[in-house]
């Protein structure tokens, strides 16, 4: 059995990446599947949002720059789900421009190799469109695009796209792509208007369960915690259960 | 493409590369602009008499509530109906307290509710005060602008936490 390889993509910052992968991830490992997440941002804020701190521990650094297997970087931080930090030099792999065609494979080959039993890999996102992007994008069959909804992160999608489809040339295969709209406040206008422009163009391809804006989301980070165990039960939590669901079986807008 | 209705906030449409064929987005967005018209005119009208259609209660108007006996048993989230008025403040009240004596804690979500009276408001506010009385509370979650407009009508958006402070960024 092969992982679905699943990169969470959106090269704005602030859009809900992280707190997707953290709490999507956190979800699906709670409904039973094995999850391993790659924290791929040097800033390293998916660690620390599962309450992995260490700023000096190795992580998926050394396994593109020193052939590093990934099983040996894997960290255990819950029932289910597996984390592999970013590491002190991740930073390094977005200035490796030299290397040329061979240093946008490397996280692709890294997770070839073992015969791990995930059903899902994850990677976590840097805002950026470098090395480490086009790393992702070479390793991932899916990709799950955050979306805010406001003007600007359309302006952003419509940039995305069109390195998706550079992408989708090159490697001569179409990804799946889902999006999902977080960070969702449904009391203003222009929230319901950027989504009906957003379902126009991606018709089947909107997860179903919008995440909300909640100051919870907002406040579990600095605990370590997923909104699970910071507010079981609460919106947010039901919210990213119900995007589990949707995301398992393919419930679209 | 470009966008046609006046009204849109979106200008420009970033995306209108991606295809050019016309998809027939419009007929979700004419409902929801049907609903809005519909409950502008009906906003916070005292008078009970409320225009048809749109509810249907018959017998006993319901109020969608869910209890979340969330692991600690002691959350509770009530979903608020789209119209709320004199007809169903009883209910309203009664479910409500009822949930206050089985919770900590109550979160309603106002982001459905297109025509709120005075009544409801009313009530709203005045177990709030006593959730606070009980060392419980409740907290009005994504409440819609209609929600956050008649509460500012009548004075109590701040008391509710409510107002656009509140409610804009959570
Ligand atoms: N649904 C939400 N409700 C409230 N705050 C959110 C929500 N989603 C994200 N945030 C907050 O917004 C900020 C940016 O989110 P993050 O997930 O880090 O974005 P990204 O990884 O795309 O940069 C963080 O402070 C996060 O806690
Ligand atoms: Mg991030």
């Amino acid at each position: 059995m092969s992982a679905r390889i699943v990169a969470v993509l959106n090269q704005k910052g602030g859009v809900g990446k992280t707190t997707t992968s953290v709490n999507l991830t956190h979800a699906l490992a709670k409904l039973g599947k094995k999850i391993t997440v790659i924290d791929f941002d040097p800033q390293s804020h998916l660690a620390v949002s599962l309450g992995v701190v260490d700023p000096q521990k190795s992580g998926i650094d050394r396994v593109l720059l020193e052939g590093v297997s990934l099983a040996q970087q894997l960290i255990s931080v819950r029932k289910n789900l597996n984390l592999v930090v970013a590491g002190p030099r991740l930073q390094e792999i977005e200035q490796l421009m030299d290397g040329g065609a061979r240093s946008g494979d490397l996280l692709r080959k890294a997770l070839l190799d073992g015969h791990r039993d995930e059903d899902f890999i994850f990677i976590d996102c840097p805002p950026s469109s470098g090395v480490l992007v086009a790393n992702a994008l070479f390793a991932a069959d899916e990709i799950l695009v955050p979306m805010t909804s406001d003007y600007l992160a359309l302006q952003g999608l419509s940039h995305l796209m069109g390195t998706i489809k550079k992408f989708e040339s090159a490697l001569k295969r179409p990804y799946k792509i889902s999006l999902v709209m977080s960070r969702y406040i449904p009391t203003r206008r222009i929230s319901k208007e950027v989504l009906s422009v957003i379902q126009k163009y991606f018709p089947g391809q909107i997860l179903a369960t919008t995440i909300r804006e909640t100051a919870l989301l907002a406040e579990c980070p600095s605990f370590g915690k997923t909104i699970f165990e910071y507010r079981p039960g609460c919106r947010s939590a039901r919210d990213f259960t119900a995007l589990a669901k949707d995301f398992l079986e393919g419930r679209m807008m | 493409m470009a966008e046609k209705d006046e009204d849109s906030l979106i200008g420009f449409d970033p995306l209108a590369w991606m295809h050019r064929s016309d998809f027939n987005q419009d007929s979700q967005r004419d409902d929801v602009d049907k609903l809005e018209s519909h409950a502008a005119s009906a906003f916070v009208s005292e008078n009970a008499e409320v225009p048809g259609q749109a509810m249907n209660h018959d017998e006993e108007p319901t109020i969608a509530s869910e209890s979340f006996p969330s692991e600690q048993g002691e959350r509770a989230i009530l979903v608020l109906e789209p119209v709320l008025n004199i007809q169903n403040v009883a209910l309203l009240h009664q479910r409500l307290t009822q949930m206050l004596s089985n919770f900590e804690a109550i979160d309603i979500d106002a982001s459905g509710v297109m025509m709120i009276d005075t009544a409801t408001l009313q009530l709203l506010l005045i177990l709030k005060q006593t959730a606070i009385g009980l060392q419980k509370s409740i907290s009005i979650d994504f409440p819609s602008d209609k929600f956050i407009e008649a509460s500012e009508l009548l004075g109590i958006a701040e008391m509710l936490e409510v107002d656009q402070v509140a409610s804009g960024f959570f």
